[in-house]
């Protein structure tokens, strides 16, 4: 008789204990179950045997600060015993100097809700827009008011137009300067020759200004001292614009003018008066006027003026003898005459002195920083031709004009999406007031650095 | 268990939920964009929201430990757990703000993922593998019984066998009796049943899983056992038809254990790397609140 599958025949085959026995399954699922988390609980174990707390690290410290990576007291700190670990403000300012962002702020935020570090190696200062638009999405102060937009929620949205670009506002320069015809071609360049100029002949960086100046006077050619500003560029913070070249240094005549625009006062004399205030110059003219006539007596004969406004009027002799002070002080009167009311006044605006002969020279007011609270690095920019973004330079014939570029020119790169440049806040702004800004030392000691000792 | 239309509600829900996490992520993320997430309100709330659904998917096992409470229905348990385990993901993310993390977080990404993928594996064997075990297991048994089935069987080949070969003897002992003529040894009539019952089903009975046996494969066995049925006498022949029936429920009882492998086996990742990961989520939770 064939063999036969019945359902009675398979339920008798069944062992009725069979739950009692062991399922490997079941077994290596308990066993596993049991091992993870023992293995997960050993691991921490290894590390609090080595006192070791990088495990609980949310990521690499950032560059600044990964030589303390094994200093987690450095930055975390408790209080008192209680549990809360975190970074405190007062471990940041042991080192950093963090001066306040503006006298009349509504609140102080913590250092770490700004600067959050354990995210690799980032620039700390490249905090996120949300932290300061929590102000500035809608600004209030202490005391209510202020010169500042009070709605600004992103540079690409609704950031104003740059201050000094508002409402037509005139440039404070006092100096002649038509860009216009400068930037002609066939300009009457030095010795006569024909010339082409270009923006970077007048304007560089001042760590670039060491020269040669194209258009400069023999010394600017060579190699001109760096420190030759005048009086006037007391704006400028000389010792931030030498170390960089984020900005253009004020354009000097001794760098830029002095090859064509010459200081030649007197026929007689091939020497310049010097580019200095008339109180300097008057005595210059004096003393080479003395030189000469001492050493050209005759010339104290001088042709005596006809006076033909006056036909009538009868004709002296043809000669005046004059002593030698006379023919200083007339011709000294005459080449200042030139001075003042042509040479300088072709970019200077000289103003009369009550009680004084001799005029005084306006403050040339050139702005070095047209947007003084925010940075820009001219050397970063070097990519796009400087008319790209000064292009009213190129047509501008007044001195009044302000060159500096729109809002939307550095939009055209500056903007939201991961193919254009940075365009959050800290590119441009800094939140502590770096003129508050106090050198800082720690005092941690090297061998405590490497050990992580400490 | 079988993912289909009854699921719906819990698609909804799910996707609603994920969808809310998807807008108020991009509306607190992208203002604070290269800036840090899990430290932040928001950070924190997803980071919450999705530790405390890992915690619901790992309550299942406790429903399943202790099913005399009858807290809901398993079937809702189970539906919860496939749901919300696998929106937990996604919060988690945004919790982290897309980044890997660095030590115990790096760790517990690991094990989300890992977890989250053996889940979805496993939901997906869930969902095709009883289907397949009925098609093409049409002997299966109790998993929990194949070993002892297995004893039975073997132990019925070797009744059959030994039944074959003592009544071949009888038989041929009563042919003696009543004839004078010896045609061929009445033992070697069986012998080359009990010859390949000895070298090649007895083995294969012993250890199904063992490779290179013609018996492991359907076809190969069929030929084996046509050509088994020209060396042996007729009588012999419902013999070798229950030896390979025997041998076709041991074949199938051996694809029913390796697709209850499949079935099962990927729970020896999921839970145990689950168990790890909410107590390290635990972990994570207390000490990234201090530091």
């Amino acid at each position: 008789m064939p063999r036969t599958r019945t359902t009675k025949k398979l339920a008798q085959r069944i062992d009725l204990d069979y739950f009692k026995r062991p399922n490997p399954l079941r077994r290596w699922k308990l066993w596993l179950s049991v091992a993870a988390p023992a293995v997960a609980l050993l691991w921490f174990a290894w590390y609090a045997v080595r006192s070791d707390r990088s495990v609980y690290s949310a990521g690499n410290l950032s560059s600044a600060h990964a030589v303390l990576t094994t200093q987690c007291s450095a930055c975390h700190v408790s209080q008192l015993g209680f549990y809360d670990e975190r970074p405190i403000d007062q471990k940041c300012l042991a080192c950093h100097d963090g001066p306040m962002h503006h006298a009349t702020q509504a609140f102080m935020p913590s250092c770490a809700s700004c600067h959050t570090d354990h995210r690799g190696a980032i620039r700390l200062a490249a905090t996120g827009d949300a932290n300061c638009t929590q102000c500035h999405a809608d600004l209030s102060t202490r005391g209510g008011s202020t010169s500042f937009v009070r709605n600004i929620n992103d540079f690409t949205s609704d950031h104003p137009e740059f201050a000094v670009l508002r409402a037509g506002r005139a440039d404070p320069g006092t100096i002649r300067l038509n860009h216009d015809r400068h930037l002609q071609p066939n300009l009457l360049g030095p010795d006569g020759s024909r010339v082409q100029m270009t923006c970077t002949d007048c304007h560089r960086a001042a760590a670039d200004a060491a020269g040669p100046w194209p258009y400069g006077d023999g010394k600017s050619q060579r190699a001109p001292p760096a420190k030759d500003a005048i009086a006037n560029e007391s704006r400028t913070d000389e010792a931030t614009l030498a170390a960089s070249r984020a900005y253009m240094a004020p354009a000097t005549y001794a760098r830029t003018c002095a090859a064509c625009h010459t200081l030649q006062f007197d026929k007689r004399l091939a020497d310049s008066v010097p580019h200095d205030k008339p109180e300097v110059i008057h005595p210059f003219v004096i003393a080479q006027l003395q030189a000469y006539i001492a050493k050209h007596p005759a010339d104290l004969r001088v042709p005596r003026d006809p006076g033909r406004d006056l036909p009538e009027k009868p004709i002296p002799s043809d000669y005046r003898l004059l002593t030698p002070p006379q023919w200083v002080a007339e011709r000294a009167s005459e080449d200042e005459e030139l001075l003042w009311r042509k040479t300088c006044k072709q970019c200077h605006t000289l103003n009369s002195e009550p009680g004084s002969a001799l005029p005084r020279v306006a403050a040339s007011n050139i702005t070095a920083r047209y947007m003084p609270h925010a940075n820009f690095d001219h050397s970063q920019h070097g990519l796009v031709g400087c008319t790209s973004c000064h292009a009213a330079a190129m047509v501008s014939q007044q001195s009044s004009d302000v060159l500096l570029p729109g809002i939307a020119t550095c939009r055209a790169c500056h903007r939201a999406g991961p193919e254009a440049a940075e365009s959050r806040c800290f590119e441009c702004h800094t939140y502590h007031d770096p003129a508050q800004r106090k050198p800082m030392h720690s005092n941690f000691s090297l061998p405590e650095l490497q050990a992580g000792t400490r | 268990m079988r993912i289909d239309r009854t699921h719906k509600g819990w698609l909804i829900v799910s996707l609603a939920i994920f969808g809310v996490s998807l807008l108020l992520y991009g509306l607190y993320r992208v203002p604070a964009a290269k800036g840090s997430m899990g430290g932040t309100a928001m950070g924190l709330w997803f980071g919450s929201v999705g530790f405390s659904f890992m915690i619901f998917a790992g309550l299942l096992g406790a429903r399943k430990r202790v099913p005399v409470y009858r807290f809901g229905r398993a079937q809702t348990w189970m539906r919860g757990h496939l749901w919300l385990g696998l929106l937990s993901m996604p919060l988690i993310l945004f919790h982290s703000g897309f980044r890997y993390g660095h030590g115990l977080t790096a760790l517990l990404m690991t094990l989300l993922i890992a977890v989250v993928a053996s889940g979805v594996f496993g939901a997906m064997l869930q969902h095709y593998m009883p289907r397949v075990i009925t098609r093409e297991v049409s002997m299966e048994t109790i998993y929990d019984e194949i070993a002892h089935v297995r004893a039975q069987l073997l132990e019925e080949a070797e009744e059959l066998i030994k039944q074959a070969v003592d009544g071949e003897k009888a038989a041929a002992g009563a042919a003696e009796g009543d004839v004078a003529v010896v045609t061929v040894p009445v033992s070697d009539q069986a012998a080359p049943l009990r010859n390949f019952y000895e070298q090649e089903m007895r083995p294969f009975l012993e250890k199904p899983g063992r490779r290179g046996s013609a018996l492991g494969d359907a076809a190969q066995a069929r030929s084996a056992f046509s050509q088994l049925r020209t060396l042996v006498p007729a009588p012999l022949h419902t013999t070798i038809e229950d030896l390979e029936g025997i041998c076709e429920e041991e074949r199938q009882i051996t694809l029913q254990s390796q697709l209850h492998m499949w079935l099962h086996g990927w729970l020896l990742v999921h839970i145990p790397l689950s168990l790890a990961l909410i107590l390290l989520g635990a972990v994570h939770a207390v000490m990234a609140l201090r530091f």
